[in-house]
C-alpha cells in the first residue's frame, strides 16, 4: 500500500483548567443537589432521574458507538474510539445515581403504592411487571450487565495499547456483537422503566426507541464535542482532517433526522387515532405552559440542529461541530426533562436552582471522569491495527 | 483460527482486473444474443406474467368479488402484496444511497443491479392499489386534480399519503438509476458497433463527455439524491405502515410500526437482493465483482435487520400486555393460537429463527445455504404481512363480525403473476442494460485513486 | 483540405497519480479554458483544477423549500377553504397530517429540479455534436486512461506551446480536435425551434388525451357502467306506470314503521279520560322534557310557558300556560292539545315522539309548578 504514515502519538496530560473546571462544578453542583433534596424531595428526585437518563444515555450509547465500530469494522472511528470508551465508563456512575432514587421509588412512580394499583384495575394487570421487587432486579441487572460489558470492551481495548495483538480486536468484535441484542432490550425496559411507567397508564411500543435514537444522538454530540476539542490542541493522533470531522458532523445531522421521525411518528399515530388512553400523555404536554415547552422541543431538538448542519462545510467545520455538539446535549436534557417533568408537575414548567444543579453536577462528573482516565490511559487506541486505515481514511 | 488481517483494506473488486477488462465483462451481456438458458427463464416468466394478466383480466370484468376478500377481512392479499413488493424495493435505495452516504465500497459491486430491482419492485407493487380499486379506471381521482364535481382529495388519508409517496418513490429512484447509467451509456456509446446502437446510446447518454467539470457537478447531485433517497427510502415504508397504524384496529394501531415496517422492509428486500445476485454473479461470471464478501456483508444486514424485527415483535407482545387493552392482548393471543396460527408459526419461524443462523461465519460464507436462508425469509416476511392484515381484519371487536378469510384461485394467480411481471422485467434489464456500474466499479478498483501525497 | 477550425488539443495518460500532476500543473500554468476527461471520478481532481464547489446544493435547498412550501398553501386552501369537509374529527388544517405529503412533495421537487438544471443548465445537455465526441481520445477516457484537453480559445494557447507543454507532463498520443461542420453551428438544443415544436406537441396531445379520457372515454361503456344502472332514481319517469312517474305514493292506510294511529283524533275529551302519562318524574325525563319544549314550544308559549316568547307581536301570542284552567287539565289533555293541535297551534305529532310529548307534559307540570309555588315546597 502507499501511505508511509508514522502512528505519532505522544501521550499529553489533559491541563489543570480542566480538572478545575470540573471539580468547581462537581463541588457547586453537589451542593446544589443536595440542598435540594434537602428542599424538595420529589422534585429532586424527578430531575435525579433525568440526570440518570441522560448518563445513561451518553454512557451507554457511547459503549454501543464502541461496539458497532467494532461489528462493523469501521475505521473512521478508530483515530478516537478511546474517547467513547472513556464516555462509557460513566456506567460505572449510575449506581451511585440511582441510590438517592431508591428512597424516594413511592414518590415517583403512583403503582409503588399497593392501596393505588389494588383500586386501578389497569395497574393490577400491571402488577407482574410494575412491582417494586421486579423494578429493583431489572434496576441492577442492567447496570450490572453494562458495566460487565464496558469492563471487559475496554479492558481488552486497553490491553491492545501494550500488545498491539490483534486477536483482541477478534475478540472485541465478538463481545461488541454479543452486546449488540442485549443493548437493545435493555436500553428499552430502561426507559420503560424509569421514563414511561413515570405514567403507568400511558404505553408506546416505540418508547424504547425514541429513547435509543435520543441517546445515540447525546453520544454521537458528547464525542464530537470531546474529539474536536482534544484535536483542537493536539491531544489525539496527528493526521485527523476534516474528512474524520465529517464522519462525526453528518452521523449528528442523520440522528437528528432519526430522532425527528421516530417523535413525530408517535406523535401522529396517538393524534390521528385520537384514543383517550394515549393521547392524555400529549394533552398533558399540551397544558399550560407546557405547550410554549413542546413547541421549543420542535425547534430546539429538530429544526435548529437540522439546519445548523445541513451544508456540507458545517459538518466539517470545527466551530460549528462544538457549538452544534454542546447544543444536541442541552437538547437531550431538554427532551428528557419533557418526557419526565410533566408527570411531576402538572400546570407548568419548573425551572429554578434546583433544574440547575443536576445538570451542573452531570457535567462536573464527566468532566473529572475523563480527566482520571486520561492521566492513566492513553487518548487514542494506539494498539488498533485498523488505527492506520483509519487515519488515512478520506471520504 | 486464522486472524483477519486488520490492517489491510478488504478489496472491494478481486484481483485488480484492467478497467478495459471491465468494460468487457459488463457489457458482454448487452452485445451477445441471448442464449438458450435466457429463453427458458424468460419463458417460465412469461408464463407467470400471462397468469397474471388473466387474474387482472377476470378481476377487471367481473370485479372483486373473485377475489377472497370479505367482510371483515376487506383488504388481504392486495395489500399483503403491496407492502411485500414496496418492502423489497428498499433493498435496492438502501444499498446504492445510504451504503453510498456510509462510503461503504462493497455497494458498488451492486448498486445498478439492487436500484433496478428497486424500480421493478415498486412497479410492481404500484399496480397493487391500481387495481384493488371497485374501478380501476378511475384511478385518476387518487390524484388531487380540479374537477367538475369540485373535489378534492382526503389528504389527512394515509392512504392518499401512499400515493404520493410510492410515486416519488418511483419517481426518485428512477432519475437515481437514470443519473447513474448515464456514464455507463457513454461507454456503451463509444463501443457501439452498430449504427443504431450507437443512436440509442448517443441518446440516452446525452451526449456524456466524462469531463471532470461535469463529473464535479455530477458527484454533488449523486450525494445530494442518495441524501434525499435515505429519508425517502424511511418515509415511503413508515407512510405505508401508516395505512395500519393509524386506525384503531388492536395488532394494527402501534406507535412502532415505521421503524418495525423499514427494517422489515430491508430485511426482506436484501433477502431478495440476494437471491437475485447469486444468480447473477454465476450466470456473467461476475464473481470478482460481486464477491463473496458482498454476500457475507449482506447477510450481515439481513441478521440486523431481522434482529429489529424480532425485537418490534417482542415489544408488540410486551407492550400489548403492559397496556392492559383487552382487544390488544387477545389479539396477540389469536395471532399465536387463534385459526391463523399456521401462518403465525411460519412467519415466527421464518423471520426470527432463521436469520440468526447468519452469526455463524461458516453460514455467512456458504453460498447453498445463505440462499435457503433469503429464501426462507422472503416466505416469512410475506407471512408477516399476510399475519398483520388478514389475523387482525378476521378477528377485531365484535365477536359477531368474525369471519375467516381463504384466498381464491383469481388471488393465487395475481401473487404468482406479480413475481412474473417482476423477473420478466429483470431478465430484460440484464440484456438491455449493464447491471453492474461501469463507472463506480473502476473508481473502487485497487489503485484507481490516486495516492494521498500531502496528507 | 479545408480549414478546420481547432478545438483543442488533447493528451492520454495512463495513471491517476499522472492525471492529477497533470491537472496541477495545467491550472498553475494560468490555463483556465481545459478539461481533464476520466472514465470515473478521481479523488483530488477538483483540488488540482482548482474548480470552486458546486452550488446545485442551493438550487436542492431552495427548490426543497419552495415545493413543501407550495404543498402546505395547496393542502390548506384544498382541505380548509376550497371544500371542507369534517373527516374524523379533525379540525379543518390538520397540519399533522399534512407533514408526510410535504416530505414527499420536497424530496420530489428538489430531486427533479437538481437534476435537470444539472443536465440542461450546467452541463447544458443533451449535446452529440461536441468536437470531442467520435475521436479516439473519447474512446479512451470513457474506458481506461485519464485525458487533458487543452482549448485553442483559451488566452494562453498556442499550437506549439500546448504541444510542449503536454509533452513536458509526460502526455501520449497528443492529438489535435478539430470541429465538424455541424458542430460548428452548434446551439443549445433546448431552444431550437425543433424542441420548442416538440414540447408544444407534447403538451398538446397530453391535454387532449387527459381531456378526451376523463370527460368522454368514462363515460362511454363499460366505464359508465356505475353511473348507468338500472335502479330507478328519485324523480325518474318510469314507464312500468300510466302517469309515467317513477315516484309512487304509498298505498292508503299505510302506516311508518313504530307508527301507532292516534286513537283520539278531534276528540280532546276522550284523551283526557283515557291517556295516561307513562313517564315519571325522573331527571332524564324531565331533561328531554325541557329540552324538547325549549325546542318546539318556547317559540310560542316563551321558556316559562308565559306565553310571551320571543315571536311577540309577529304570531298571535298563545294563552298562558299558568291559568286555573289549564293547570286543572289533565296530564292526557295536554297531550291531546300537543299530538293534535288547537286552534292556531298545529300536530306536533310528527316532530316527537309519543314519549318525547309526555316527557313535555310533564315538563311542562314542573313549569306550572314553578310559578304557583306553595310555602310547602320549598322545604
Amino acid at each position: 500500500m502507499s501511505s508511509t504514515h508514522n502512528v505519532e502519538y505522544q501521550k499529553k496530560e489533559l491541563p489543570a483548567k480542566i480538572r478545575t473546571i470540573g471539580l468547581v462544578l462537581f463541588v457547586i453542583g453537589l451542593i446544589g443537589v443536595v440542598a435540594s433534596y434537602l428542599t424538595d424531595s420529589s422534585r429532586s428526585a424527578f430531575n435525579n432521574i433525568i440526570m440518570l437518563s441522560f448518563l445513561t444515555s451518553v454512557g451507554l450509547g457511547s459503549l454501543f458507538l464502541v461496539a458497532v465500530e467494532y461489528v462493523a469494522g469501521a475505521v473512521w472511528s478508530t483515530p478516537f474510539r478511546r474517547i467513547p470508551e472513556f464516555l462509557s465508563t460513566i456506567l460505572l456512575v449510575l449506581p451511585v445515581v440511582v441510590v438517592p432514587l431508591l428512597f424516594k421509588l413511592g414518590d415517583i412512580f403512583h403503582w409503588m403504592h399497593p392501596e393505588v394499583v389494588e383500586a386501578d384495575k389497569i395497574l393490577k394487570g400491571k402488577a407482574p411487571y410494575l412491582n417494586v421487587e421486579f423494578f429493583m432486579v431489572r434496576v441492577v441487572l442492567f447496570i450490572l450487565l453494562w458495566i460487565v460489558f464496558y469492563y471487559f470492551i475496554a479492558r481488552t481495548s486497553k490491553k491492545q495499547d501494550s500488545t498491539f495483538d490483534p486477536s483482541l480486536t477478534k475478540k472485541n468484535i465478538k463481545l461488541s456483537a454479543a452486546f449488540i441484542p442485549v443493548f437493545g432490550i435493555t436500553i428499552s425496559f430502561f426507559a420503560f422503566d424509569w421514563l414511561m411507567s413515570l405514567e403507568p397508564h400511558w404505553f408506546s411500543t416505540i418508547f424504547g426507541v425514541y429513547y435509543f435514537s435520543g441517546s445515540i444522538l447525546a453520544a454521537f454530540a458528547a464525542v464530537t464535542f470531546v474529539v474536536v476539542m482534544l484535536n483542537e490542541n493536539g491531544y489525539l493522533i496527528k493526521g485527523l482532517t476534516n474528512d474524520h470531522y465529517y464522519s462525526l458532523g453528518a452521523f449528528m445531522f442523520a440522528f437528528t433526522n432519526f430522532w425527528a421521525y421516530i417523535a413525530f411518528s408517535q406523535f401522529l399515530l396517538i393524534w390521528y387515532a385520537n384514543l383517550p388512553e394515549e393521547t392524555f400523555w400529549f394533552l398533558q404536554r399540551w397544558e399550560g405552559n407546557w405547550i410554549y415547552y413542546t413547541i421549543g422541543l420542535i425547534f430546539i431538538r429538530f429544526a435548529i440542529p437540522y439546519f445548523g448542519l445541513l451544508s456540507q462545510p458545517s459538518k466539517m467545520d470545527s466551530k460549528r461541530l462544538k457549538i452544534m455538539s454542546v447544543w444536541l446535549l442541552f437538547a437531550h436534557w431538554y427532551d428528557l426533562y419533557w418526557l419526565a417533568m410533566p408527570n411531576y408537575s402538572k400546570d407548568g414548567i419548573l425551572f429554578s436552582w434546583i433544574e440547575i444543579a443536576f445538570p451542573l453536577l452531570t457535567v462536573g462528573i464527566v468532566i473529572l471522569l475523563f480527566v482520571q482516565l486520561s492521566k492513566k490511559n492513553n487518548l487514542v487506541a494506539i494498539g488498533d491495527p485498523k488505527l492506520k486505515r483509519g487515519i488515512d481514511f478520506r471520504l | 483460527m486464522s486472524v483477519v488481517d486488520y490492517t489491510q483494506e478488504l478489496s472491494v473488486v478481486e484481483g485488480k482486473p484492467a478497467l478495459r477488462s471491465l468494460d468487457d465483462i459488463i457489457s458482454k451481456p448487452l452485445e451477445t444474443k441471448p442464449d438458450k438458458k435466457f429463453y427458458i427463464a424468460l419463458s417460465i416468466t412469461l408464463s407467470m406474467l400471462g397468469l397474471f394478466v388473466i387474474g387482472l383480466g377476470l378481476t377487471f370484468w367481473y370485479g372483486i368479488g373473485m377475489w377472497g376478500n370479505n367482510n371483515p377481512v376487506g383488504w388481504a392479499f392486495d395489500i399483503v402484496n403491496f407492502v411485500f413488493w414496496v418492502g423489497i424495493g428498499h433493498a435496492g435505495t438502501l444499498i446504492s444511497a445510504i451504503l453510498f452516504l456510509f462510503r461503504q465500497k462493497w455497494r458498488t459491486g451492486i448498486a445498478r443491479f439492487a436500484e433496478g430491482m428497486t424500480i421493478f419492485a415498486v412497479m410492481t407493487a404500484l399496480l397493487f392499489p391500481l387495481i384493488h380499486v371497485g374501478r380501476p379506471w378511475l384511478d385518476g381521482w387518487l390524484m388531487p386534480y380540479p374537477n367538475q364535481h369540485g373535489l378534492w382529495v382526503n389528504f389527512t388519508s394515509p392512504l392518499l399519503w401512499d400515493v404520493f409517496a410510492v410515486s416519488t418513490y418511483f419517481m426518485v429512484s428512477l432519475i437515481f438509476w437514470y443519473v447513474g447509467l448515464i456514464p455507463d451509456f457513454a461507454t456503451l456509446r463509444e463501443r457501439a458497433s452498430t449504427k443504431i446502437k450507437k443512436v440509442i446510446y448517443s441518446t440516452f447518454s446525452l451526449g456524456w463527455r466524462f469531463s471532470n467539470r461535469h463529473w464535479q457537478h455530477y458527484e454533488m447531485v449523486y450525494l445530494i439524491l442518495a441524501g434525499f433517497a435515505t429519508p425517502l427510502v424511511l418515509s415511503v415504508h413508515t407512510i405505508v405502515s401508516f395505512d395500519f397504524a393509524v386506525s384503531i384496529l388492536p395488532g394494527w394501531h402501534t406507535t412502532i410500526f415505521p421503524p418495525y415496517f423499514v427494517a422489515g422492509a430491508v430485511f426482506s428486500g436484501f433477502a431478495m437482493v440476494q437471491n437475485v445476485l447469486i444468480f447473477v454473479r454465476r450466470i456473467f461470471n461476475y464473481e470478482h465483482i460481486i464477491t463473496l464478501d458482498t454476500l457475507e456483508k449482506m447477510n450481515k444486514i439481513m441478521l440486523v435487520t431481522g434482529s429489529m424485527v424480532g425485537y418490534a415483535y417482542a415489544m408488540e407482545f410486551f407492550i400489548a400486555w403492559y397496556s392492559g387493552v383487552q382487544p390488544e392482548q387477545f389479539t396477540f393471543l389469536n395471532r399465536a393460537f387463534g385459526p391463523y396460527a399456521w401462518a403465525y408459526w411460519i412467519m415466527v419461524t421464518c423471520n426470527v429463527i432463521t436469520p440468526q443462523l447468519f452469526w455463524f461465519k461458516k453460514i455467512r460464507r456458504s453460498i447453498p445455504v445463505m440462499f435457503i436462508v433469503a429464501v426462507f425469509v422472503n416466505v416469512g416476511m410475506w407471512f408477516e404481512r399476510f399475519v398483520i392484515v388478514v389475523t387482525s381484519l378476521s378477528r377485531d371487536y365484535l365477536p359477531s363480525s368474525w369471519a375467516y378469510y381463504k384466498p381464491t384461485y383469481v388471488d393465487a394467480m395475481i401473487l404468482i403473476g406479480s413475481f412474473g411481471f417482476f423477473f420478466t422485467w429483470i431478465l430484460l434489464f440484464t440484456k438491455a442494460l449493464p447491471v453492474v456500474s461501469i463507472a463506480e466499479v473502476k473508481a473502487v478498483v485497487d489503485d484507481a485513486q490516486p495516492s494521498h501525497k500531502d496528507h | 483540405m479545408s480549414d478546420k477550425i481547432l478545438y483543442s488539443y488533447t493528451g492520454i495518460f495512463d495513471t491517476p497519480d499522472e492525471i492529477i500532476h497533470a491537472a496541477e500543473k495545467t491550472s498553475e500554468y494560468g490555463f483556465k479554458k481545459y478539461d481533464v476527461h476520466t472514465p470515473y471520478p478521481l479523488h483530488g481532481m477538483n483540488k488540482a483544477m482548482k474548480l470552486p464547489p458546486s452550488k446545485l446544493g442551493y438550487v436542492a435547498l431552495v427548490v426543497g423549500l419552495s415545493g413543501a412550501l407550495a404543498a402546505l398553501l395547496l393542502m390548506f386552501w384544498m382541505s380548509a377553504v376550497d371544500y371542507p369537509i369534517i373527516i374524523g374529527g379533525k379540525p379543518f388544517f390538520s397540519f399533522p397530517a399534512y407533514v408526510p405529503v410535504m416530505f414527499e412533495v420536497t424530496v420530489l421537487s428538489a430531486a427533479i429540479a437538481t437534476v435537470l438544471t444539472m443536465l440542461f443548465i450546467f452541463f447544458k445537455l443533451p449535446n452529440n455534436a461536441h468536437p470531442l465526441h467520435d475521436t479516439d481520445y473519447m474512446k479512451e477516457v470513457s474506458s481506461n486512461k485519464y485525458g487533458i484537453s487543452i482549448q485553442a480559445e483559451d488566452e494562453k494557447f498556442s499550437e506549439e506551446q500546448v504541444k510542449i507543454f503536454l509533452t513536458g507532463l509526460g502526455a501520449k498520443e497528443i492529438t489535435a480536435v478539430y470541429y465538424d461542420n455541424e458542430e460548428i453551428n452548434y446551439k443549445h438544443k433546448i431552444l431550437e425551434p425543433k424542441f420548442i415544436g416538440f414540447l408544444l406537441f407534447t403538451a398538446l396531445l397530453t391535454s387532449g388525451v387527459s381531456y378526451f379520457v376523463l370527460n368522454k372515454l368514462l363515460y362511454m361503456p363499460p366505464f359508465d357502467w356505475m353511473m348507468e344502472q338500472d335502479k330507478l332514481n328519485p324523480q325518474a319517469t318510469s314507464t312500468l306506470f300510466t302517469d309515467g312517474y317513477g315516484m309512487r305514493e304509498p298505498i292508503e292506510g299505510t302506516i311508518s314503521r313504530g307508527h301507532l294511529p292516534y286513537l283520539f283524533k278531534g276528540q280532546p275529551d276522550a284523551a283526557e279520560i283515557n291517556l295516561a302519562n307513562p313517564l315519571p318524574f325522573t331527571k332524564p325525563v324531565l331533561e328531554m322534557g325541557q329540552k324538547k319544549y325549549d325546542t318546539f314550544c318556547s317559540p310560542c308559549h316563551g321558556y316559562h310557558g308565559e306565553g310571551d316568547s320571543r315571536l311577540r307581536g309577529q304570531f298571535p301570542n298563545p294563552p298562558s300556560l299558568h291559568s286555573e284552567k289549564i293547570r286543572n287539565w289533565k296530564d292526557g289533555r295536554i297531550f291531546h292539545v300537543i299530538t293534535d293541535g288547537q286552534n292556531v297551534m298545529p300536530s306536533y305529532s310528527s316532530q316527537m315522539t309519543t314519549e318525547e310529548r309526555w316527557a313535555v307534559v310533564n315538563y311542562i307540570r314542573v313549569l306550572q309548578r314553578a310559578l304557583n309555588a306553595k310555602e310547602s315546597d320549598l322545604k
